[in-house]
C-alpha cells in the first residue's frame, strides 16, 4: 500500500520536475561544453571593436565600458578604432571622454614612443573634422602642481 | 612640517568627497590608470553650477565653438587628474625616509636612556682582568688542544704560537 504510493508520487513528480527531452537517451552528435578556445583574428578583433562604438544608439556607460575594456587587452588599439570611439563620443557630447580616450592610447603605449604620434597622424582628419584638442594642446601633457596628490 | 600636515590633509580631502553630504549608494570617482573611463563624472550632476550648466549646453553644440579654456573645463568637470598628473611623482618618498630616521633617532633615545638611567649595571665577569684571568685559567688547562685556545699556546716558551 505504502509503497504504491510512494511509487505513484515518485513518477508525478518525476514528470513534472525533469523536462521531457532530458529522460529521452542523448543523442550522439551532441556538443559539449568544452571551455575551448575561440581563436579571433586580429582584424575580427579591430572590426569587433569598431562596431561596437559605431552602433548609434551607444550609451554613455557602454562608451565607458568600451573604453575600459580596450585599455585591457595587451595591444594599442588601431586608429579606426579610436575613430570610431571619438565619434561616439561625439554622439553621446562627451568632448572630456575624447581627450581622455587620446591619453589613454598615449598611457598605453608606454616607452613605445612612436605609437601615439602615428595614431595621431591616422586620426587627424576626425579631430579636425569634430573640433578634439589634443591632450598636448591642452597643456594636459604636463602635469598642474595642486593636482599632483 | 606645514607642508606635511597640507599634504595628509589633502590625501584625506580627495579620498573622502568633494563635498559633506553624500549617500554610500552613490558612485565613488576614482582615477586609476588601468581604467581610462571611471563609472561617474568626477562633479557629480547635482553640483553643478550654473556656469558648468551652461558649459554643458554649449558642449552639445559643435565643439570647434568651445575654447581651449572651455575644453579644460570640461576635462576637468569629468576627471580629477589628467594621466600626466596621475604618473607625476609626487615627492612622498621624502617624507616616508624622513619619517623613518626619525623613528629610529628616537628609538635611539630610549635606548640610551634606558641604559642611562634605567638598566642595572654590567655584572662583574665582563670586566677586562676577569677576562683574562678566565683566558689564562683556559690555557693552564689545556682546553682545546686540537683547534682550541690550547692549540695555539705554546707551553714550551710561554707565549701564543707564532
Amino acid at each position: 500500500m505504502f509503497r504504491q504510493v510512494v511509487t505513484r508520487i515518485a513518477g508525478a513528480v518525476r514528470s513534472t520536475v525533469i523536462p521531457r527531452n532530458l529522460q529521452q537517451p542523448l543523442a550522439a552528435t551532441q556538443v559539449r561544453g568544452y571551455s575551448a578556445k575561440v581563436e579571433e583574428t586580429d582584424e575580427q578583433f579591430d572590426a569587433r571593436w569598431e562596431a561596437y562604438f559605431n552602433r548609434p544608439d551607444l550609451d554613455d556607460w557602454e562608451l565607458r565600458r568600451g573604453l575600459n575594456e580596450l585599455h585591457g587587452h595587451d595591444l594599442v588599439p588601431e586608429p579606426k578604432i579610436v575613430v570610431a570611439a571619438l565619434n561616439a563620443c561625439r554622439r553621446l557630447n562627451d568632448s572630456a571622454m575624447a581627450i581622455r580616450t587620446l591619453e589613454a592610447i598615449k598611457d598605453k603605449a608606454g616607452s613605445h614612443k612612436n605609437i601615439y604620434p602615428y595614431v595621431l597622424q591616422e586620426i587627424r582628419p576626425t579631430l579636425e573634422e569634430l573640433g578634439i584638442s589634443t591632450p598636448e594642446e591642452l597643456g594636459f601633457d604636463a602635469p598642474e602642481s595642486d593636482k599632483i596628490l | 612640517m606645514a607642508s606635511l600636515m597640507r599634504l595628509s590633509v589633502r590625501r584625506v580631502a580627495s579620498s573622502v568627497s568633494r563635498t559633506p553630504k553624500r549617500n554610500f549608494h552613490d558612485k565613488l570617482y576614482a582615477d586609476r590608470l588601468d581604467y581610462p573611463a571611471p563609472n561617474c563624472r568626477f562633479v557629480q550632476e547635482a553640483e553643478l553650477s550654473a556656469e558648468m550648466q551652461a558649459l554643458k549646453v554649449k558642449e552639445r553644440g559643435d565643439w570647434k565653438a568651445l575654447t581651449q579654456a572651455d575644453k579644460k573645463e570640461l576635462y576637468r568637470m569629468s576627471f580629477n587628474k589628467t594621466y600626466s598628473e596621475m604618473r607625476a611623482p609626487t615627492g612622498e618618498w621624502k617624507y616616508v625616509i624622513g619619517g623613518v630616521c626619525i623613528a629610529i633617532a628616537v628609538s635611539g633615545v630610549i635606548y640610551g636612556f634606558q641604559k642611562a638611567y634605567i638598566s642595572p649595571p654590567l655584572p662583574h665577569t665582563m670586566s677586562d682582568e676577569w677576562q683574562e684571568a678566565q683566558l689564562r685559567y683556559q690555557i693552564a688547562i689545556r682546553n682545546g688542544p686540537v683547534t682550541g685556545i690550547a692549540s695555539q699556546w705554546d707551553y714550551e716558551k710561554n707565549e701564543w704560537k707564532k
